[in-house]
């Protein structure tokens, strides 16, 4: 069942775009029910309304579409911005922008499944609990999980640390040596700028008995111009097994992790500046409102 | 198991037990059941084979009926029910739950019992927001983390676990661990929840359910008997249905309101002497889905005669 809203913000191409991407999916989770409440009518109706946002407000650019092909994957990447909305991108431009689409169950923190309306809203829009058995259960259907092993650390960095990668966590490698599910590295630009940070709050977010919670100047996130790359699949070795030694785990946590900031590296030299979303159209108007008055 | 039994019910003014005894008479018309409760047995339906006893569950009492029978087969279906916490029957609870299973298990050893079939519950999981998907029965009993009146429900689960191992050689126990059983004749918690004319829908969650009919969980008990070994099992279907989704299917009206704010009203219901049980919030927030691959195992994979839906819609019928 298409959700068939109209949407005056949305052009007809993307309009058609997620039509065609959602009968897809429908026909793929036809025969699958999710013990999370997946919804794949909210999923549509949120990836409308969100559309602008990705597509004309943080311009998101997708790279390495070439190397994901139609199987689950372990979908690894840096986690930046204050608030993680790096994940929900990656999240549309797998949909979005990736043959064939897919929706990625992000592994998201403890605390924020517990949540009163946002767990459960959370959990219908994919995102599921980080769990050893939660995720094997979703790769044993098909699904690819999109996995921060920074986790909390890697959004409430101060400045100075933006974009350097704080350590992976290794219970992800553990799940992908169980399941023999390949690593697809990923990393975000652009995010870290959405929410300048202020002050970390951390009395606040231990007495409130969340992870941290960073506040930041803004209300809504800076139109930060937003690139997506997507690596090589790092193929998972056939003499190790989910209880190799910590010191092996520790090693190809590594070498993932050294592929993402190499990867950061590369996106960091690519990227568009960042007034440049506002610089332009601000100049656009200025140049048009010039030429009106030179010609009256 | 061809030969006559002679099977002890413990609870028997129940009914799943009396569901239980008529499968096994029906099957086995000349095996004898002998069944006792401490609550009134007035209700209990004349059977051909079936001995109704009112019976406090003391120690005396216990002993003499062990040593007046031979039982072959003992089924502990006598569990108090944890749906109400006032502190009498906390207490009551204690002494009947966990003092009276081990009185119980300590005399099957003793009088060479060959098989023992314990009902326990599927809410030693506990509902906690990080409850992974699919419970093993490898899980941790957590229930008593958050709610540390549901001590007696955890508690005599883990005796019944650890006296199984302990006389795995010489005694086949089988301890269950049902999710929502449901019914005409059931008069749980959930049951009384759902089947009401309004609920309290919650707006800020919607946890995933397993149901069971009581039908199908009397039908795992009389399996049980001769098809499942040693061992703790989960009792569910492969199903699963969000709450709400749970009371449209009944047609019961469901008002919305925000769980986190029933916490509160539930303490003020308190002072008016009406007891929500504070640990039945917690699965009206978070799920707690058990998996069934280990009895699928003994009994196959459709060991289940009624859908979720099925026994949603039965529900009705009360």
């Amino acid at each position: 069942m298409s959700t068939n809203e109209q949407h005056w913000f949305l052009n007809p191409e993307d309009d058609a775009k997620i039509t065609e991407v959602f009968a897809t999916l429908r026909e793929r989770y036809k025969n699958y029910k999710d013990p999370w409440g997946f919804n794949i009518d909210l999923c549509e109706s949120a990836l409308r309304k969100l559309m602008p946002l990705y597509r004309s407000y943080f311009k998101v650019r997708v790279f390495g579409k070439e190397h994901v092909q139609d199987k689950p994957y372990l979908i690894v990447g840096n986690h930046t911005g204050q608030i993680p909305l790096d994940g929900m991108l990656v999240t549309m431009a797998f949909a979005l922008d990736i043959s064939p689409p897919r929706i990625l169950r992000a592994m998201v923190e403890r605390f924020l499944a517990q949540l009163p309306f946002l767990g459960d809203l959370t959990a219908q829009t994919g995102s599921i609990l980080g769990d050893r058995a939660n995720c094997e259960y979703l790769i044993d259907h098909g699904e690819s999980i999109l996995v921060f092993p920074e986790g909390v650390r890697g959004i409430s960095k101060n400045t100075p640390d933006y974009y350097k990668l704080a350590s992976f966590s290794q219970g992800f490698y553990r799940i992908a040596l169980q399941k023999k599910t390949p690593i697809l590295p990923i990393c975000v630009i652009g995010a870290e700028e959405m929410f300048p940070l202020v002050f970390h709050a951390k009395k606040i977010a231990s007495m409130l008995k969340i992870p941290s919670l960073p506040l930041s100047a803004n209300l809504l996130p800076l139109p930060s111009p937003i690139d997506i790359y997507i690596g090589k699949e790092i193929p998972i070795p056939e003499h190790m097994t989910a209880d190799s030694s910590d010191k092996e785990i520790k090693e190809r946590v590594f070498h993932i992790e050294n592929t993402v900031k190499k990867m950061i590296v590369q996106g960091l030299a690519n990227r568009r500046p960042f007034f440049d979303s506002i610089r332009r159209p601000v100049s656009k108007f200025l140049i048009k409102e010039f030429r009106s008055k030179s010609s009256t | 198991m061809s030969q006559p039994q002679k099977i002890l019910i413990i609870g028997i003014a129940g009914g799943l037990a009396q569901m239980t005894a008529r499968l096994i008479l029906t099957e086995h018309p000349d095996w004898e059941i002998l069944g006792i409760d401490s609550r009134d047995i007035a209700k209990v339906p004349p059977l051909k084979g079936l001995t109704s006893l009112e019976l406090k569950y003391s120690r005396g009492n216990f002993e003499n009926l062990f040593r007046t029978h031979q039982f072959d087969v003992v089924y502990h279906l006598g569990r108090i029910s944890h749906s109400s916490n006032t502190q009498n029957v906390l207490a009551k609870r204690i002494e009947l739950s966990v003092m009276g299973t081990n009185r119980i298990l300590e005399l099957c050893e003793r009088s060479a019992v060959k098989k023992v079939i314990i009902l326990s519950t599927f809410h030693v999981y506990g509902a906690l927001p990080d409850n992974s998907i699919f419970l093993k029965e490898d899980a941790p009993l957590r229930a008593s983390l958050r709610h540390p009146e549901l001590r007696d429900v955890v508690e005599m689960d883990q005796i019944c676990t650890n006296w199984m191992w302990k006389n795995q050689n010489s005694i086949s126990t089988v301890v269950l661990r049902p999710c929502n059983i449901i019914g005409t004749q059931i008069h749980n918690a959930m049951t009384r929840f759902l089947a009401g004319p309004i609920a309290l829908s919650p707006a800020d969650y919607n946890p995933f359910f397993q149901f069971i009919h009581e039908f199908d969980m009397a039908h795992v008990l009389y399996k049980s008997l001769k098809d499942v070994p040693t061992g703790t099992y989960n009792v569910a279907g492969d199903d699963f249905i969000a709450l709400r989704e749970a009371l449209s299917v009944i047609g019961t009206r469901g008002i919305p309101f925000p769980i986190v704010l029933a916490g509160g009203l539930n303490s003020a219901l308190k002072r008016l002497n009406i007891d929500v049980p504070d640990y039945l919030l917690d699965y009206l927030k978070f799920s707690c889905l058990i998996s069934n691959h280990e009895l699928q195992k003994h009994l196959g994979p459709n060991f289940l005669r009624f859908s979720i839906k099925e026994a949603l819609e039965m529900i009705k019928l009360r």
